[in-house]
């Protein structure tokens, strides 16, 4: 079974491994704009960006449209689409709204883009918790059959940053699980273009952070070994080192 | 969000912890230089030294300690990716809130400071007035739940 972590030496506790494993089923299913294997597709592309050499030159460059070159790519997704993987993996601070438009502009929607910035940020983030513990990453699961729903919540709208989302006060009908009563901030909203990519995140979010619901305890945390400070210290020098200003 | 976990709880850090200043006092946080190179070794991609910095946490704090800092350490891996590929800004309450960490940790030298318009006095104001009143909310919360 993936992420049952079997032959971790340090026993994960339960609500990570059906975090993860849970969004390993979801990742092989068709989602809102990609197939179950456009998916795993994207899925493996983080991988690759990872050792991807002009991905490490370009980093390197004064402006990512500096330097020339093809990625180091093991699939057979759209150009455009192995592009925004990589970039979103190894140098998303340069990312800038003339990216997103022109992508759109050469017909991969800023839906789309939603979608996979999900899952490359989802199944890196699981990734990276395997190496933060020494272990291999999972192998990625078999794709399903199916299409996409192709769903777009009829309340999303432009105005905040790159990509239209859905607005505070928009968490309402099919929307209603994703915070109570206007209570939001941007970054929750960044993926409701696409809701189940924040649906999915926001799942593995909670077991390796916290819950929405404990976000305003600020000593010891239900569930977990580390209070809160000890919590905020690893996010911040992690964040610090990425450059985060958020 | 330390600078804050630690007035609501009036514990004492040194903020440079998270600049990796290996000097800063981690006050009251228990293992604070261990996870803190934890956290270091890990986000620098530098695989010999996470090594024995997990070998270190796990020795001194235990299993479950090193398991919930690793979950974090990977949480955060993510955010920072869909905050900057979206180019959200700071929200404004939380910007009021963070003003004077910003001020501390020069945040503004940070690429994706460039999505955040600069907030000027009505921020530095509301930073002034926003910070008590969410300590005193919070703190309220914290009793609550206590």
């Amino acid at each position: 079974m993936a992420h049952d972590y079997e032959d971790c030496p340090y026993p994960v506790r339960t609500g990570l491994k059906d975090a993860h494993r849970n969004y390993w089923q979801v990742l092989a299913e068709p989602g809102t704009w990609f197939t179950g294997a456009e998916r795993v597709a994207i899925a493996a592309e983080v991988r690759n960006a990872l050792v991807c050499p002009f991905c490490a030159e370009r980093k390197l460059a004064l402006s990512p449209n500096a330097v020339a070159g093809e990625h180091h790519c093991g699939t057979t997704l759209d150009p455009l689409l192995v592009d925004a993987v990589h970039r979103v993996i190894t140098d998303q601070s340069r990312i800038t709204r003339s990216y997103v438009e022109d992508n759109a502009a050469n017909g991969f929607t800023q839906e789309q883009y939603v979608e996979l910035l999900g899952i490359a940020v989802t199944v890196l983030s699981i990734d990276e918790f395997n190496r933060a513990l020494g272990l291999p990453p999972e192998p990625l699961p078999m794709p399903c059959t199916g299409e996409p729903s192709h769903y777009r919540p009829s309340q999303a709208a432009s105005g905040t940053g790159f990509v239209a989302m859905i607005p505070p006060g928009g968490a309402t009908g099919s929307e209603s699980d994703l915070w109570a009563k206007g209570r939001t901030a941007n970054v929750l909203r960044a993926l409701t273009l696409v809701p189940n990519a924040m649906r999915e995140w926001r799942a593995v979010g909670e077991e390796q952070y916290i819950s929405f619901q404990d976000m305003a305890r600020f000593s010891d945390i239900p569930g977990r070994s580390i209070n809160r400070m000890q919590i905020e210290l690893v996010a911040g020098r992690v964040s610090s080192h990425n450059e985060c200003f958020y | 969000m330390l600078s804050l976990s630690a007035d609501i709880t009036e514990s004492d850090i040194d903020l440079q912890l998270i600049n990796g200043d290996e000097s800063a006092s981690a006050g009251d946080i228990e293992h604070g230089h261990l996870l803190m190179r934890f956290a270091d070794a890990f986000v620098k991609r530098d695989e010999a030294a996470l090594a024995i910095a997990r070998e270190q946490l796990h020795q001194a704090a235990g299993v479950a300690v090193l398991v919930d800092a690793a979950g974090v350490a990977a949480n955060f891996q993510r955010m920072v990716r869909i905050a900057d590929a979206t180019g959200i800004p700071l929200d404004e309450s939380s910007a009021a809130l963070s003003y004077s960490v910003g001020q501390a940790l020069d945040l503004e030298r940070f690429e994706s400071a460039k999505n955040t318009p600069h907030g000027g006095l009505k921020r530095r104001v509301l930073s002034w007035i926003a910070r008590p009143l969410a300590k005193r909310m919070f703190k309220k919360i914290q009793r609550e739940h206590a």
